[in-house]
């Protein structure tokens, strides 16, 4: 028979030296903590720290829990000689835990009073003084000194070197015996904070007064008794309800998509994409009606920030939303029921823009008479008048206007508003929406500017809306600006006869505001772009001749993120025969009577309300038609809220819930390159002002929508749940709560953020 | 000679990586692996490490990872890989080819519950698979005896008289993650105590076939070399033995680890780590009085009978714990040692931590009470271990 033989381990000082009277072998050692912390690490790395005093260890983890943030054990045992015992640790002498949050769980199961136990809290000692009274309580903010220390990552602080560093003054141990353990396991990176935790560890003394209190107390166990095999057969555990081992449970929940995030009219981009691909036209266009009641136009000219942002941009291309926009816009018919309203209200709306069609829409349909009053001849304003008919064709423009009219809407054209016509209509109506636009256009003020031949852009684009043979031109255009309204000049002079049409910008093409495919195509059609020139000088005997353009360099970013123009002493002359300006514009309002005031978009009289509102450019100058829309009908809403006394409408959403590229599972997708809108090819755009945009040729563009943040019914989740615990309902998902582990597998595999896992704790308690 | 903290899974690696530099000045090592909870550790221990003349391939399956080991032993390297539960049962094809070519290929088994319904913790009834294909088998209890056996199974199933497969076992995650101080030789050591591999009928410039048709007699003649073999390996192993003591300074554990076995009227029969619980069970009730004592059968196949009728002589009433169940019969080691016993002993099953449940003394001190009441042998009983 061959014992084998517990021999002190070679090399090793001698047992007692370094050992602290108070530290009894055999000992047992038990740590909780989450998965990720680094418990079990925590566990070896005590393990390490006897081994170096010459002391026999075992340590092993509690292997079962399969995902990070799952509850985790970890057992260390010390003794003299060669360890024997297998099982896990029931009656710890130490106890550390890693996670406060942890307790309350059976965690504190076979503390005997006297045991050492650590708490890893940013808390103070008298929090958990008077629950611990019986113990030797220390407690140290690992977490916060680990983070300090740049140990793991800044989401996952990993802490088990540093709170060793509290559980060896706990114990009496000197930092030194921790300093060789460290060393020997590579770990000397991390003694810094180890030293932090040991010299800034809170330590309370086990008060022997207090008996009975252990929180721990004793362990009861009932060992079964031993039956025959055939006895088992009815103790089968047939409901073992896994749920109860999980703290978090997965559920489903919508996340917003950076689409409907960005969309300045507040559109739900997701919801009209994905109708129109389960559904079809119409209820991708009901959906769509609600908040937008220009699609054909924005089909056609918004500038898209939801593409910008859309999560697909970074696989293979952003979806083709504004394609999709307008091929559902070309493909219903359908127009809103005017909802009825509790009591009907009527207002007045001032201009017959983007803004005003906006809010006059929002307050027709929620059942409330509207008379729109519009300066010029049409309703549209820049839609009509700023826009060239090959980008935005008339009868498109009719159409939507006449799906808004339909409501019952009341427009009384030709008819500008002064001081006096506006106290009148604030005296008959309960309510006013001013959505004038912008009005002044903004000159360069450099000499030269009242030669004949220079024109403001706008105007020279409304004059080519209404009476095309007054603007025909010859020679060498010269466009000066960077945004929309100076590309349309630039396409709009290419087609009245314009012998070259050159683009003057002040910055890089990068810098430029206008929409990216209005830039290609411009260029396609033949204008060229000179950017990085500052107009300086007009030049000409009466009539414009030519231009003197200073070079530009870029300095540093301005407060909007583009680079500042920096003009130079480098000067180039360019001759030209016709200049047209797009420099932007600025908003007055010369309309408001004497003493009326305008803040934060509504109307004072001195202390006093009134029931005026602004809305679109003239009160947010943010120059798009989706801005305008988007302001139209939330100051819409928000004056029925005031003159019904209701709360007025809250839009408050939160960056977090919004989907970004990280919360995609882009593999789930099968890469697809996006469908572009078709061109025409024309020869000649000589007097050429058809469309020349055809827009997508079905709507197969749908299908590429990830439907960021709201579940598509993909079954992925049910899919991949290890336990099977997802089940179809009618409405989608159900999650058992009895069985589900809260492994986050289903959250993890979500291709598109439509799951969350919560904490089970504050429902526990 | 150092001491290293390691867990069993890496001390199994090691053993597996020292023994493969061993054979650098002959045909080298070749060792092909897969992952699989609980032996993943092993095996990626084993990728890490930098082998003179070795490789260690990472390949699709199980399986293959054993197709890769018969090929580089047949090839005349030596040959490692480890594996668990499922892995072993995918892997069990052409570990009945290894075994029947004799092929001294060494196996470290994590034990792990055969799933379905899945369960990862340890159970004997994964490497009980290959109880009866020609496998030496060994079953552990710390750390330092996974390390000692893995070298000791290199040197057995290549001596000339064994020429077989070995697998050394751990229970899983108890012992496979387990770290604990493992005393490891120096290569030298390790040198002189493993002589390099030499498979006799190894795949040469001679072209030969191995594992061709055969008729029955011949067939017959085969498991019979095959068979005694196995036999003779008892008695190898005790040279073995006498070979490590000399070499390392310290002796490896016999095949049977007795303790307090001698004058005990009562035995507990075990394997794996559940013996050294028993070990401290016979110390409690050792100091009340008791005589009882502990068996461990460490070596399974070959099974060492001489040495258990030894222990077993006199001896009224053994309990036989399993951490296993053949289902249909009861335990696989009660079944095979039952007969060794004086014929008026009752010799009771009792299977015990079956799919992982953590054994403790109350548990073995619940089924002895029971073992002294029992009138005669029952049918084996299932102990419950909540």
């Amino acid at each position: 028979m061959n014992q084998k033989k517990s021999k002190p381990l070679q090399n090793k000082a001698s047992v007692n030296a370094q050992l602290p009277g108070d530290i009894s072998l055999p000992l047992e050692i038990r740590l909780h903590g989450r998965g990720g912390q680094g418990g079990v690490t925590c566990a070896k790395l005590i393990a390490a720290v006897y081994a170096e005093m010459g002391l026999h260890v075992q340590t092993f983890g509690d292997y079962g829990a399969e995902r990070s943030g799952a509850p985790v054990r970890a057992f260390t045992r010390v003794n003299k000689i060669v360890i024997k015992n297998r099982n896990k640790v029931y009656r710890p002498h130490h106890l550390l835990v890693l996670d406060t949050a942890l307790l309350g769980t059976r965690i504190l199961d076979g503390i005997a009073p006297g045991a050492v136990i650590l708490l890893n809290s940013s808390g103070r000692l008298e929090e958990f003084s008077e629950k611990f009274a019986d113990y030797r309580l220390g407690i140290i903010d690992a977490t916060g000194i680990a983070r300090e220390h740049g140990i793991g990552t800044s989401s996952v602080v990993i802490i088990n070197t540093t709170i060793v560093g509290a559980y060896a003054k706990l114990l009496g141990l000197s930092i030194e015996v921790l300093k060789d353990a460290y060393t020997r396991l590579g770990l000397s990176e991390d003694m810094a904070a180890a030293r932090e935790a040991y010299l800034n560890v809170l330590i309370q003394q086990p008060d022997t007064a207090v008996t009975g209190t252990a929180v721990g107390g004793e362990l009861v166990t009932a060992f079964p008794q031993v039956k025959q095999q055939i006895d088992h057969s009815d103790d089968v555990p047939t409901k073992l309800q896994t749920g109860d081992w999980s703290t978090q449970l997965a559920g489903f929940k919508d996340h917003l998509a950076p689409c409907n995030y960005s969309c300045p009219a507040g559109n739900d981009v997701v919801g009209f994409i994905q109708a129109l691909k389960t559904y079809g036209s119409d209820r991708a266009m009901e959906i769509l009606l609600q908040t937008q009641p220009l699609p054909s136009v924005c089909g056609r000219v918004c500038p898209a920030p939801c593409m910008h942002e859309c999560n697909r941009k970074l696989m293979d291309g952003a979806v083709n939303i504004r394609g999709l926009e307008r091929w559902i816009s070309d493909h219903s018919e359908l127009v809103l029921k005017r909802k009825k309203a509790g009591k009907t209200h009527s207002f007045a709306v001032i201009g017959g823009g983007p803004a005003g069609l906006s809010a006059a829409y929002q307050l027709a349909l929620h059942g409330h008479h509207v008379t729109i009053f519009e300066k010029e001849k049409k309703l549209g304003g820049v839609l009509r008048y700023g826009i060239p008919s090959f980008r935005l064709p008339e009868e498109v423009l009719e159409r939507d206007i006449i799906r808004i009219l339909s409501l019952g809407i009341r427009s009384t054209c030709a008819h500008p508003i002064d001081k006096v016509e506006m106290e009148r209509l604030y005296e008959e109506h309960d309510g006013v929406i001013i959505c004038k636009g912008f009005s002044d256009t903004n000159t360069l003020s450099v000499a030269g500017e009242d030669l004949d031949g220079i024109e403001q852009g706008l105007t020279f684009l409304s004059r080519r809306r209404t009476d095309k043979k007054a603007t025909e031109l010859s020679g060498d255009v010269v466009v000066i600006g960077g945004g929309n309204t100076a590309i349309d000049c630039a396409r709009s002079a290419l087609r009245s006869g314009a012998s070259s049409v050159k683009l003057i910008y002040r910055r890089s093409r990068a810098e430029m505001t206008a929409i990216e495919e209005e830039i290609e195509d411009a260029l396609r059609e033949g204008v060229q772009l000179l950017p990085l020139r500052q107009p300086v000088a007009f030049r000409g005997v009466g009539r414009i001749a030519g231009i003197v353009l200073a070079e530009v360099e870029l300095g540093e970013a301005d407060i909007d993120g583009r680079r500042r123009p920096l003009v130079t002493k480098q000067m180039t002359e360019l001759n030209c025969s016709k200049v047209l300006l797009a420099l932007g514009q600025e908003n007055k309002l010369e309309m408001l009577p004497d003493h009326w005031q305008i803040s934060d978009a509504r109307g004072w009289l001195e202390e006093k309300t009134l029931n005026v509102w602004c809305a679109g450019d003239c009160s947010t100058a943010d120059g798009t038609v989706s801005h305008a829309i988007g302001s139209g009908r939330l100051t819409a809403l928000n004056a029925l809220a005031n003159v019904d006394g209701t709360e007025p409408l809250v839009d408050e959403i939160s960056e977090n819930s919004v989907v970004a590229p990280a919360h995609i599972r882009f593999s789930h997708f099968p890469v697809l390159a996006p469908h572009q809108d078709r061109h025409k090819t024309v020869d000649n755009y000589q007097n050429n002002f058809d469309e020349v945009n055809l827009g997508l040729s079905g709507k197969e563009e749908a299908e590429r929508c990830f439907s960021c943040g709201r579940c598509t019914r993909c079954d992925t989740c049910l899919v991949f749940c290890p336990e099977g615990v997802i089940y179809r309902t009618a409405g989608g998902y159900r999650v058992d709560e009895n069985y589900c582990k809260g492994c986050g597998v289903c959250v993890a595999e979500c291709p598109r953020r439509a799951m969350e896992l919560n904490d089970k704790e504050s429902r526990e308690e | 000679m150092s001491v290293e903290l390691i867990s069993a899974n890496h001390a199994a690696a090691l053993g597996a990586t020292l023994a493969g530099r061993a054979n650098r000045t002959a045909r080298g090592f070749c060792s092909g692996v897969y992952p699989i909870t609980p032996t993943t550790e092993c095996m990626e221990y084993l990728c890490g490490q930098e082998i003179e003349k070795g490789k260690v391939v990472r390949v699709d399956s199980e399986h293959s990872a054993m197709g890769v080991c018969i090929g580089a032993s047949s090839a005349g390297a030596r040959s490692f890989t480890a594996t668990s539960s499922n892995g072993l049962a995918y892997m069990l094809e052409n570990c009945v080819a290894a075994a029947s070519y004799r092929l001294p290929i060494v196996m470290a088994v994590s034990n792990r519950t055969l799933g379905p319904p899945w369960n990862i913790w340890a159970d004997h009834g994964d490497s009980l698979l290959l109880r009866d294909l020609g496998w030496l088998q060994f079953y552990c209890a710390d750390n330092q005896e996974v390390f000692d056996t893995v070298l000791c199974a290199f040197k057995l199933a290549e001596d000339p008289r064994v020429l077989m497969p070995a697998i050394s076992c751990m229970d899983g995650f108890i012992l496979s993650h387990t770290m604990a101080q493992v005393e490891i030789p120096g290569q030298k050591l390790v040198d002189r105590f493993l002589p390099t591999t030499k498979v006799p009928h190894r795949l040469n410039k001679s072209a030969h076939t191995l594992g061709q048709l055969e008729i029955p007699q011949q067939a017959v003649a085969h498991r019979t070399q095959h068979h005694q073999a196995m036999l003779a390996a008892v008695q190898v192993y005790a040279e073995i033995q006498d070979s490590f003591e000399e070499i390392f300074g310290r002796r490896v554990a016999d095949p049977v680890v007795a303790y307090h076995a001698d004058d005990a009227d009562t035995l507990i029969v075990s394997m794996g780590t559940i013996g050294t619980t028993a070990e401290r069970v016979v110390d409690q009730l050792r100091e009340q009085g008791q005589r009882v004592g502990s068996i461990r059968v460490r070596m399974f196949r070959p099974m060492p009978e001489n040495d258990l009728r030894k222990y077993f002589a006199g001896t009224k009433r053994i309990a036989v714990l399993d951490r296993n169940i053949s289902l249909g019969y009861g335990g696989v080691l009660w079944g095979e040692i039952r007969g060794f016993s004086d014929p008026d002993a009752i010799v009771q099953g009792y299977m015990v931590g079956v799919a992982g449940g953590d054994v403790r003394r109350e548990h073995i001190i619940n089924l002895l009470t029971d073992l002294q009441q029992c009138k005669t042998e029952s049918a084996p009983k299932i102990v419950e271990v909540a």
